[in-house]
């Protein structure tokens, strides 16, 4: 979990060296995406565009991300607050730049972390096909309807990294068995309905 | 794997024999093969789920063969002929008991049960939670739905499946099951 640290604010003034107001945009957006263990690659593809060296993009890639994800994580909303977090002598344009970008991307940065964190795998997708078995090899003539399900359900993405694993579980239900489902699903939706009542 | 039988004691193989013998009869819709590792292994035999597993495939085809074949329970015995010398006495003599007991009585159902292609579903378990806090939100008041699906595969085995869901997510998921539910009725 990423702490505002003291030199940070010191590093963040580097930033004035950026040749524009959507580098830096871009610069934030990237800081905040990336995990710990991916900023030191993206330093070095900062430094060209920043014309830093490589150890000033570093300090700033990870002052950035300290940054951006404290706000995310204190859940600040207003430009108030995020103006107090900078000390007395930081440069002014610089401070309501920065701000002004966070909070631009706030919501959306919010929503990526609520989607990375630890969770059990998740649902991705459903599809279902309802068929009608008319034959078998012991049976010559039935009509029994039932329902193929088809569920994808995508590992912990936070441990998959990069390559999500994504399985697929096919079910097979029948007009009972459904109903069971049906059933608990109901449950749930009153249970929620109470919940978002209180 | 079957070299592996010998390390099940007897009473656990009975009862394997058992749930094979009831699923076969559609009295249960699967073999809890995970539970009964667990309790094989809490009495101190050393045997991975996988090889029950396997062990548990191979009883549920020689059964189901039986069963096909119509075979009295000299001609199983007879059937596993060469295996008898290195199947443990004891199992053989559970699978010809089983047998005599219950193995006439897997009928071909006449209702389309027995045509397993994909797995079945078995039961769900819910949960709705809401998570408060996390490494990357102090305060993220986040509601969720959690799944666990029992599915019980095509060889009968009994697994688990659990996953999460937004509640967007989860009212298209409701709202997909009153869809098929509908579609069945008037089908």
């Amino acid at each position: 979990m990423a702490a505002l640290r003291d030199g940070d604010f010191g590093a963040l003034q580097i930033l004035l060296k950026a040749p524009s107001k959507d580098a830096v945009r871009q610069l934030c957006q990237e800081s905040f995406s990336s995990p710990p263990a991916a900023l030191g690659p993206l330093a070095q593809r900062s430094c060209s565009g920043l014309a830093v060296s490589a150890e000033e993009a570093e300090q700033l890639v990870s002052a950035l991300h300290n940054l951006t994800r404290h706000v995310v994580y204190r859940g600040l909303t207003r430009a108030e607050d995020i103006l107090r977090l900078f000390p007395e002598n930081f440069h002014q344009n610089l401070k309501n730049l920065l701000t002004k970008i966070i909070l631009e991307n706030i919501s959306a940065w919010r929503n990526e972390a609520q989607a990375s964190q630890i969770s059990l795998p998740r649902l991705v997708d459903m599809d279902w096909r309802v068929d009608i078995k008319t034959s078998s090899d012991s049976i010559v003539r039935m009509a029994v309807p039932t329902c193929l399900l088809q569920l994808k359900i995508q590992e912990d993405a936070a441990l998959c990294g990069n390559n999500p694993v994504v399985s697929a579980l096919t079910v097979e239900l029948s007009k009972e068995t459904l109903e069971t489902m049906l059933e608990g699903l109901g449950r749930i939706r009153d249970q929620l309905s109470a919940v978002a009542n209180k | 794997a079957a070299d592996k039988i010998h390390l099940i004691p007897q009473d656990f193989f009975a009862e394997l024999c058992e749930q094979i013998i009831q699923h076969l009869n559609h009295k249960i819709p699967g073999v809890n093969t995970a539970e009964l590792c667990q309790r094989i292994q809490t009495s101190g035999v050393e045997i991975n789920i996988g090889d029950l597993a396997k062990i548990a495939n191979i009883l549920s085809f020689l059964f189901s063969t039986a069963a096909r074949n119509n075979l009295s329970t000299e001609e199983l015995v007879t059937t596993l002929g060469s295996a008898t010398s290195t199947l443990p006495k004891h199992a053989v003599q559970v699978i010809r008991h089983v047998w005599n007991e219950q193995g006439k009585a897997i009928a071909v159902s006449e209702d389309g049960r027995n045509i397993v292609t994909v797995g079945q579903f078995v039961d769900m378990k819910w949960k709705l939670g809401v998570a408060m806090s996390s490494d990357t939100c102090r305060s993220l008041k986040y509601p969720y739905v959690t799944v666990t699906l029992t599915v019980a595969d095509p060889s009968g085995q009994i697994t688990d499946k659990s996953f999460e869901m937004t509640i967007p997510q989860f009212k298209n998921f409701f709202r997909q099951f009153k869809e098929m539910a509908s579609v069945l009725e008037t089908v």
